[in-house]
């Protein structure tokens, strides 16, 4: 098959030219190269809009000189002569760069077998497979009720092979598999029209489940007709999976990334070992995880996965390093090197992800522990609160303020959903909510880099008309 | 025009479709990182790839891209999209009719007075270098971070309907990030320039005034409260108005998202905003970040007005939603490199200047909130938007006070544009950038109003 057969080509390549660099420029080599072929069913407005597939291989070389100055180049080129052309621009580009203190590549360390990383299934999904799984979940959805119309959403199958090869001794590569349902739904009464209601699936495997998440996505729609507006008080808030791995995890990633700690912008800077959460919060990063959507047996720089407690009951134990922060801040390196971070960087998103990126520090999976009750549990006995199935809006980055939109929320009194919530907000800042979290739920969702439960948490500003 | 394409178009496979789109495109992207005064990052890329699309049956489109730019893999690659296009084709519930093209040849560059790619990496490091200078100056400053980005784009697109158009830009912009920190306090601020063009963006706003200012404004802030929380009166300074117009109204707008239901869904010539807004999107505005003077479906660009004196006039659109619609394709159709498939997307969208200016616009308020810079925003269908400020000032009887920090504001773009009252007299063109499924940066063209919002503050 061609990612094959591209990969085994792009590897000869890549090998050829960090061979070149290392004896010509007598400098130090990082290459990070995939192939990808990836197929995506596209829907719209209760119909298949598209269905694409592309097919993408490149490499992106980091060079360091001796006095740690660092350049990088990438290019999707699939010729020799490109390819090292690019190793030589990043070379050159190391000439303007400054000399970066305590800089390193990963050293050779052995990896730990990592399970579920990829399903071969995944390579015989053909794209009437695709197309099928779209559907079903579209039918499921407006089955529900003919209010609801599924107007958006996608399945993706992708394969890829991951390497990474420096002169440090590093030369290794992986094959995975990632597949996603996203279904969007909708629904119409009374000329007025429900706000997106989603739900997705990450998975390894090529076994989705379309018709469950075509089922909740209609039910969902139907639960959000007829909203109130809200008037403004302080409460309890229960926010779910969903909620919680958007607004909160994006705030808790800022401030566990050593790189903010460099920075002087991580709140939790001078906190090891201090409680800096409730102790009903205990996160683990975890790139081991069986199955996990961003499991891996090594980083994007090359560093041996493994899983580490971030903050036990609520006491802070470690920040997320890579190589040159571990070698920096003196900790050990905890494999967070990615090539792939998420959050709300313009930058980043113009320049892409993959091998068109330079590491940086970004969870793999971040698990919140989860607790004893489900959140159906948690809600039935909540006296006066809002049940937060979806925000939308950016966290301030730093100081952890959080002022979203309910896009999806509830009502709850006397631990019964009263009416989904319109033009409403909530307020405050993330780093308080986590100190006033009094119960964690025991329904963890995986994301696509957390994997997270249900969190309550006492009083929260909810603004209203 | 390119020799490869053409080819691949006069191929018997390429007949089997209604439609072959090809886009072929050559991009360099070159960043340079400036953090706390160290060059942390110079970079650069160099992309290329070829994108393919077909309809068939009058029904559905598959798209197919590839990275392998020779004979044999655009035959594969076209081999695919078609593969693709006819595997929904069954299943698909409305026929496309597209309006036929019209044969065109066309070859257009904006590249700038100085174009990127005659800079030496020095020269370029200089410009997030000042920038950090300049924030550097501002002692509560804890973190710097200002990135260059150019992006020199070289593209064709062909058609199996003779459209041949050649277009190469450049895109310069540079991105300034501070966080300033006392007592235990900390507080960002952040803002970017950008057009299409070469560097001369830098000979008008300096690129150390660029830093010094957002370092001003996160020191200031510091001291600053929470803005309340509630419905307020509020005047939007163009920085923000910008990021409102796309979010709360642009995306609705977008014939696609329009086309879901909800928002402006099934309101044209209808009353849908304050009789002072008039709206339009331009892809023809040279130097905004959207100058695109032809979509990637080879359809010229055109100032399209959306909302007129506060009617919905028209939608963006792409050629299928103008064939499902009845309408004209606007332009709109853009694809954020050639590895994926074109989505509607704004251009270059703007708010006709108003009477006021905004002095006038704040004598009037009795009690309300100035509302300026922004930190991004989101839309949905039904044109419910939330989007942040970075600061804000209390007025009272058209005074402006208290200062405050940012927070979001909220509402829905249909409610809020009804309470648009006053509409400034200068409008600038900003820097934007888009999220809707993929990348895209774009330009808008906004004065200050002055309307009712929902502010999620946590102060009093």
């Amino acid at each position: 098959m061609n990612l094959d057969k591209n990969w085994a080509i792009l590897k000869d390549f890549v090998g050829k030219a960090v061979h070149h660099i290392e004896a010509k420029r007598n400098a130090q080599v990082e290459a990070f190269y995939t192939s990808t072929t990836k197929t995506e069913v596209t829907i719209r407005n209760g119909d298949i809009l598209t269905q694409n597939l592309m097919d993408d291989s490149g490499v992106g070389f980091r060079v360091a000189t001796s006095k740690g100055k660092v350049g990088f180049a990438c290019t999707n080129a699939m010729e020799e002569k490109a390819v090292r052309v690019a190793a030589e621009k990043a070379y050159d580009a190391s000439k303007t760069s400054s000399e970066i203190e305590n800089f390193a590549f990963a050293g050779r360390r052995k990896l730990p077998s990592v399970a579920g990383l990829f399903d071969k299934r995944v390579n015989e999904v053909t794209v009437e497979d695709a197309v099928d799984i779209a559907r079903r979940a579209m039918i499921a959805a407006e089955d529900v009720d003919k209010r609801v119309i599924a107007k958006d959403g996608h399945v993706i199958f992708q394969s890829r092979w991951r390497g990474i090869h420096n002169t440090s001794g590093v030369d290794f590569e992986e094959r995975e598999s990632k597949c996603i349902l996203y279904l969007v739904g909708s629904g119409k009464q009374n000329c007025e029209v429900t706000p997106g209601c989603s739900d997705s699936v990450f998975s390894r495997s090529s076994k989705l489940t379309p018709e469950k998440v075509g089922r909740n996505v209609g039910k969902m729609v139907i639960e959000m007709l007829k909203p109130k507006p809200l008037k403004s008080f302080e409460g309890t808030a229960i926010f779910s999976p969903e909620a919680v791995s958007y607004q909160p995890v994006h705030v808790l990633i800022d401030a566990l990334k050593a790189s903010s700690v460099m920075a002087g912008r991580s709140p939790w800077t001078k906190e090891v070992g201090n409680l800096v959460a409730s102790s009903n919060l205990t996160i683990i990063d975890n790139s081991t995880l069986s199955g996990g959507f961003s499991s891996r047996s090594f980083d994007d720089e090359g560093s041996s996965s493994r899983a580490t407690v971030l903050v036990d009951r609520g006491r802070l134990r470690s920040f997320l390093h890579d190589t040159t922060s571990a070698n920096t801040l003196k900790a050990e390196n905890t494999a967070n090197a990615s090539r792939s971070a998420g959050g709300f960087d313009l930058v980043k998103m113009i320049i892409g992800s993959g091998y068109r990126a330079k590491p940086e520090i970004y969870p793999s999976n971040l698990l919140i522990e989860g607790g004893r009750k489900c959140k159906e549990e948690l809600t039935s006995e909540l006296q006066n609160g809002v049940l937060v199935e979806s925000m939308s809006g950016f966290p301030q980055a730093g100081s952890g303020l959080v002022s979203a939109q309910l896009s999806r929320a509830f009502y709850v009194k006397n631990g019964q959903i009263e009416h989904p919530i319109k033009n409403g907000m909530i307020s405050g800042n993330a780093f308080d909510w986590f100190r006033q979290i009094s119960q964690v739920g025991n329904d963890a969702k995986q994301f696509s880099s957390s994997v997270v439960p249900s969190l309550q948490v006492e009083q929260v500003k909810m603004v209203g008309l | 025009m390119s020799r490869i394409l053409e080819e691949c178009l006069q191929t018997t496979v390429a007949s089997e479709a209604d439609l072959v789109q090809l886009r072929r495109q050559s991009r360099t992207i070159t960043t340079c990182t400036v953090r706390n005064g160290i060059v942390e990052d110079f970079s650069s890329m160099s992309l290329r790839g070829v994108g393919i699309r077909t309809l068939v049956d009058s029904k559905s489109w598959g798209f197919s891209s590839t990275n392998i730019i020779d004979s044999e893999s655009l035959r594969n690659a076209l081999k695919i999209s078609l593969k693709l296009a006819k595997a929904s084709a069954n299943a698909r519930n409305e026929e496309i009719h597209l309006e036929p093209a019209k044969a065109r040849v066309a070859d257009v560059s904006a590249t700038g007075k100085r174009p990127p790619l005659k800079m030496s990496p020095d020269e370029i490091a200089e410009i997030p270098l000042e920038a950090y200078r300049g924030a550097n100056e501002v002692k509560q400053v804890v973190d710097v971070k200002a990135t260059y980005v150019s992006i020199e784009d070289d593209k064709y697109f062909l058609d199996s309907e003779e459209v041949q158009i050649h277009q190469k830009t450049n895109r310069v912009q540079l991105f300034v990030d501070v966080i300033a920190k006392e007592n235990g306090q900390m507080c960002p601020a952040s803002e970017n320039i950008g057009h299409t063009g070469g560097l001369e963006i830098f000979d008008t706003v300096p690129p150390f005034h660029l830093g010094r200012s957002v370092a001003q404004d996160a020191a200031r802030l510091l001291k600053a409260k929470a803005p309340p929380s509630g419905k307020f009166q509020v005047v939007i300074h163009p920085t923000l108005c910008a990021t409102l117009l796309h979010e709360a109204i642009g995306h609705p707008l977008e014939a696609d998202l329009a086309m879901t239901g909800g928002g402006f869904g099934e309101r044209i010539g209808q009353l849908v905003s304050s009789k002072l807004i008039t709206i339009y999107d331009d892809g023809r505005v040279k130097n905004g970040l959207g100058y695109l003077p032809f979509d990637d479906e080879g359809v010229e660009s055109k100032r399209t007005v959306l909302i007129e004196k506060g009617v919905l006039e028209s939608f963006m659109h792409d050629r299928t939603s103008a064939a499902l619609s009845g309408s004209t394709p606007s332009g709109n159709s853009h694809a954020w490199d050639y590895s994926v498939e074109p989505l509607i997307r704004q251009t270059n969208i703007g708010i006709e200047e108003g009477d006021y200016s905004e002095e006038e616009m704040l004598e009037e308020v009795k009690e309300g909130i100035f509302l300026e810079g922004t930190f991004g925003g989101q839309a949905d269908s039904n044109a419910d938007f939330t989007f942040g400020f970075q600061k804000a000032q209390s007025i009272k009887h058209g005074e402006l006070g208290e200062e405050f920090r940012g927070a979001n504001v909220a509402g829905n773009a249909v409610d809020v544009f009804k309470t648009v009252d006053a509409v400034g007299k200068e409008a600038v063109l900003r820097p934007g950038a888009c999220g809707k499924y993929q990348f895209a940066v774009q330009g808008r063209i906004v004065p200050s109003i002055r309307c009712e919002i929902l502010v999620g503050g946590s102060g009093g």
